[in-house]
Parts: C-alpha cells; sequence; structure tokens
C-alpha cells in the first residue's frame, strides 16, 4: 500500500509539476487537475492546484487565454511563458541533484525490516 | 439550474469573506465563479465545489501564495461599522432616557452633554424634541471611535509586514 503523501513535500514540488504538464500541452484548470491524477497525485484537489496556477500566472511564469467550449462556457487555458519554461528547466535541474543527494543519504539508513 | 446558482453564489460568498486580503480579490472571485461554470458543465456543481475544498481552505492557499500578509480593509468596515451602531444605539438609549426623566418630571428643557454632544432636550404638551450641537470634541471622539476599530479590524500593521521570502532567508 502506498504511504500517504506529504502535504509540504508536494507543496514544493507542485509548480514545477504544473509548468512541466503545461509544456507538455496546454489546458484549463479543470483537465489540468485531471492530469495530475492521471500522474498518479490522485489525491490532489483542483483547491490546491488553482492557488498555484493564480501565483505562477502572476509571477509571468505562464500565460492564459480564454477558449470557447461547446459545453459550458468559455475556458481559461493556461501555457508557460518563456521566462516559466527557463524556470521549469532550472527547477527540474535543482530537484535532480537534490533527489540524487536525497537517494545517496537514504542509501545509508538501516532498512526498514 | 437555480439549485446550482444558489450553491455557486454561497460558496463564492464565504470563500470571498476568507480571501479579502487578496490584492483585487472581486477579479479572483470572478474567475473563480467563471472556472466553477466550466467545470459544473463537465462533472456538475455539486462535484465541482466539492472539488475545490472548503471555502476558507481554498482562500488560504491563495493567500499562502502572496509574499506578504495584508490588511483586512472589509473587516475593519465591518468593525467601524459595528462601533458606529452601537454609538447609534448608545445615542438613542441617552436621548429616550433623557425624555422619559422629563416626562415624569412634568415635562420642560434640560441639556446633556454625551459623549462630546451637547444635546437639548424638550417636553411640552406641544411637542418632543432632541437637538444636538456638533461640537469639535464630538467631531475627534466620533472620528477617533470609528477610525480605531477600522485600523485595527483591518490590521493595519500588515501595511509594513515583511515579505514572507525575507522572513524565510
Amino acid at each position: 500500500m502506498d504511504e500517504p503523501r506529504d502535504p509540504q513535500l508536494l507543496k514544493g514540488v507542485l509548480p514545477m509539476l504544473v509548468l512541466a504538464l503545461l509544456s507538455e500541452r496546454e489546458s484549463y484548470g479543470y483537465e489540468l487537475v485531471t492530469r495530475l491524477h492521471d500522474s498518479g497525485l490522485d489525491d490532489i484537489a483542483a483547491g490546491t492546484v488553482y492557488p498555484v496556477l493564480n501565483r505562477l500566472e502572476r509571477d509571468g511564469l505562464i500565460s492564459s487565454r480564454l477558449v470557447a467550449s461547446t459545453a459550458g462556457p468559455a475556458r481559461k487555458y493556461y501555457l508557460p511563458t518563456t521566462t516559466g519554461t527557463d524556470q521549469l528547466w532550472a527547477t527540474a535541474r535543482s530537484w535532480r541533484q537534490l533527489s540524487v543527494t536525497v537517494e545517496h543519504v537514504l542509501e545509508r539508513t538501516p532498512k526498514e525490516n | 439550474m437555480l439549485r446550482d446558482t444558489f450553491r455557486r453564489e454561497a460558496y463564492l460568498l464565504r470563500f470571498s469573506w476568507a480571501v479579502q486580503d487578496f490584492p483585487q480579490y472581486v477579479r479572483l472571485k470572478r474567475e473563480l465563479r467563471n472556472e466553477l461554470d466550466a467545470t459544473a458543465a463537465e462533472v456538475g456543481m455539486r462535484q465541482a465545489i466539492a472539488d475545490l475544498g472548503h471555502p476558507r481552505v481554498l482562500a488560504d492557499g491563495y493567500l499562502a501564495e502572496l509574499d506578504r500578509s495584508m490588511p483586512r480593509w472589509n473587516t475593519g468596515g465591518w468593525w467601524a461599522a459595528l462601533t458606529l451602531g452601537a454609538l447609534v444605539a448608545l445615542g438613542m438609549a441617552f436621548g429616550v432616557g433623557a425624555l422619559t426623566t422629563l416626562e415624569q418630571l412634568g415635562g420642560g428643557t434640560t441639556t446633556a452633554t454625551f459623549l462630546g454632544a451637547t444635546t437639548t432636550f424638550t417636553w411640552t404638551d406641544d411637542a418632543i424634541s432632541a437637538g444636538a450641537t456638533l461640537t469639535w470634541q464630538f467631531a475627534v471622539f466620533l472620528v477617533l471611535a470609528l477610525l480605531v476599530p477600522y485600523l485595527v479590524g483591518a490590521r493595519f500593521w500588515r501595511l509594513w509586514s515583511t515579505s514572507r521570502s525575507l522572513q524565510r532567508a
């Protein structure tokens, strides 16, 4: 059985994951939540993702445009800006370095019985 | 349809109260309404609202993304309004009390100073009246009585709060 996820751990990497998914394909808010679920973050709520989208847009890391929908009102689609893409690469590099370090440290700890 | 609108607006009302510190929170509320409508077209309004979680928690999520805490001007306004209401009630109670006393004394005219305002009460067979003269003391009292709760309720000191990123550094 999977361990319950630490919300603080997720909070730190969520902006990076949002940027990564939006780099693959532009999405609207709820679609992005669904894609995060499909990626394995099935416990993440829309209410956690929307503030991150708002922050990323305010910081100029993503841009948005309204797209008319056949079902319901127009949807706001998000896409990383050039700055956002640069930020993603930089964060991803940092994450990989940190991940390697963490893995090395954890390998030295006694194994669980 | 009407029930969905009611659900949505009830949620947004609670959200907007909790998120009032956020700059341009009215715009944020409008965007969230659009997002709810768009999501409801896919999964229904009940599910769309449930996915957002508790409005207070959602508001905290937005506020946590700010660099620093902001004053709550709306709350300050409510505090000032409540204080004004209390003062009006107090003034009316004082006025009714003074007129009732005059009546029991057989009528007449009396002048009393209350909270810096000099008021003349008259109770005769022809007329019942109360007229106040606005003094600068009363004006100062009123301004302070409203300004202090407004500023305290708004947590005005947050204007000088340092950014969270600086605090963490």
